[in-house]
């Protein structure tokens, strides 16, 4: 039986979300503007999206290349943050061509890796692995270092080896600042997956948005723009739910407020 | 740590950096790679510093770095603000929190069409992608710092008599500096990354616009000046803002 108040909790999103398409409805009402179209009209738009076919394809045709450029940086990102978290060779070795590479804009990159790869997978999915990885990378970075030095110790003394103690004791300990660099990578990978459609138009939810921007189909856009947000709070939402699995033995007590007024 | 090790450390770092110019190198002298889709580095770190020297050039980076700085500013006043009134006050906190929720995930790169058809094509509606891209790490991350400040701190503060508006300047903000400050870089990066998006996509000015410009006359020299610009801005932006926060937490045990 659920209280009023934990189903208050859960449907407090669904309420944010109905407020903020209030708030745009009101908005556009009042603006009356033709570039503008209200919350209903974009609502409306989007059935045609997702019934047509092509559009699917061209949903799916970027959920993958998120997919894979997302798994394969997590993939590499981890081991490498973890051992420059553990070692201080390691860490000096690599931090600052890390920092120079940070500023840059991933999407950036795409004119030129177009040039050498051509507009296909390819040079998307390594831009979108190249966005997901910097945050991994650090995240698993800070999180190995601040793992207790005791553990390790008492570990090495039961005989772990090297490798051992990386998977046994730096990793859970870490775990929990890895999915937070997971998570924020994950809305870096739908950034860069949208940019990176938009400077090679040739497929995917990117280039319907930017498509219809340029055609003038407004409700369209606003439709797209719809569509893509349900998928960044989706993802996340299941991500945070695989993310409350894997560390529950770290939640956080952040939802005490401080009392004092 | 010692003189000594700083610099080993700092020579070891220069390791890969230097083997990545050098591989850029090779590729191109032993001809793997066509000059002019990959043009050697002295090439185009040549042509950055006679593009530094002209005036039209360094015009196009005060555009992006104001639009970077308008943004980024906005971002910390509503981030902060927003933050420390949702870590102290329940109310306010049960109306953030799900809106927050919300649109933290959501990629802003897709608003941006929005922005621009409510906006218009210049400074605003870039300026308004970076405040919505760099507010949410800065906003999270000050309502974690102030959320888990010592509660005993708050009462030894109220038991000496200090009215509740104090209490959030003089012990709340300050205990949750570090956490801020580390918002902020995040919110910096971010804003880097951000501006020079907005600009690709739709700009008469500014860096991004360069690299548009460069790529469509297929210049590849002129699309590398500009990245490593970007690159350069991004270093020279994180560096002072790690000196505001030394300076800034030069009480605390280890900044």
């Amino acid at each position: 039986m659920m209280s009023a108040d934990t189903m208050l909790k859960r449907a407090a999103p669904v309420l944010a979300c109905i407020g903020l398409l209030a708030v745009w409805q009101l908005a556009s009402l009042a603006l009356h503007n033709d570039s503008f179209p209200t919350a209903i009209e974009a609502i409306r738009a989007i059935p045609s999206i997702l019934s047509d076919k092509d559009s699917l394809v061209n949903f799916g045709a970027s959920l993958r290349r998120m997919a894979v450029g997302f798994g394969v940086a997590v993939a590499v990102s981890i081991p490498l943050g973890l051992s420059m978290g553990r070692s201080r060779a390691v860490a000096s070795f690599f931090n600052p061509l890390l920092m120079v590479i940070y500023p840059v804009p991933k999407a950036a990159l795409m004119p030129i890796i177009m040039l050498w790869l051509g507009v296909g997978d390819i040079a998307k999915t390594l831009v979108i692995f190249l966005g997901v990885s910097l945050p991994v990378i650090y995240h698993s970075f800070e999180g190995a270092k601040a793992v207790e030095e005791k553990m390790l110790w008492s570990g090495a003394a039961m005989g772990l080896t090297a490798a051992q103690r990386l998977i046994r004791i730096v990793l859970p300990a870490a775990l929990p600042e890895i999915l937070t660099g997971c998570r924020t990578g994950l809305v870096l990978a739908l950034i860069t997956m949208i940019t990176s459609e938009m400077i090679a138009r040739q497929s995917g939810a990117g280039n319907i948005l930017f498509n219809a921007l340029d055609m003038g189909q407004y409700d369209t856009v606003f439709a797209m723009i719809i569509i893509v947000g349900a998928m960044g709070i989706c993802l996340d939402a299941l991500f945070e739910r695989i993310r409350a699995r894997l560390v529950r033995w770290s939640e956080p007590q952040f939802d005490i407020p401080l009392s004092f007024s | 740590m010692n003189a000594r090790a700083v610099t080993s450390d700092l020579l070891l770092g220069l390791i890969p950096i230097a083997l990545v110019v050098a591989v850029w190198q090779a590729l191109v002298s032993f001809g793997y790679a066509p000059v002019t889709l990959l043009p050697p580095p002295g090439q185009v770190f040549a042509r950055m510093i006679q593009q530094l020297l002209t005036d039209t050039f360094r015009q196009e980076i005060a555009a992006t770095l104001f639009r970077l700085f308008a943004g980024f500013s906005i971002a910390v006043i509503l981030g902060v603000g927003i933050g420390l009134a949702a870590a102290v006050n329940p109310a306010f906190n049960a109306v953030v929190r799900p809106i927050v929720r919300v649109l933290a995930p959501l990629p802003k790169v897709a608003l941006y069409p929005a922005l621009l058809l409510l906006v218009g094509f210049g400074h605003e509606s870039k300026i308004a992608l970076v405040t919505a891209d760099a507010l949410f790490p800065i906003l999270l991350s000050t309502y974690y710092g102030a959320s888990t400040v010592e509660q005993k701190l708050i009462w030894s503060a109220m038991a000496a008599g200090t009215p509740p508006r104090e209490i959030l300047f003089k012990v709340v903000l300050p205990a949750a500096a570090p956490s801020i400050l580390t918002g902020c870089r995040i919110g910096l990066v971010i804003s880097c990354i951000v501006v020079f998006l907005a600009e690709m996509i739709t700009s008469t000015d500014g860096l991004g616009h360069v690299l548009v410009t460069a790529a469509r006359t297929f210049q590849a020299v002129d699309m590398f000046v500009p990245l490593i610009t970007i690159s350069l801005l991004g270093l020279i932006l994180n560096g002072l803002l790690e000196a505001v926060r030394s300076y800034l937490l030069r009480g605390f045990p280890e900044a």
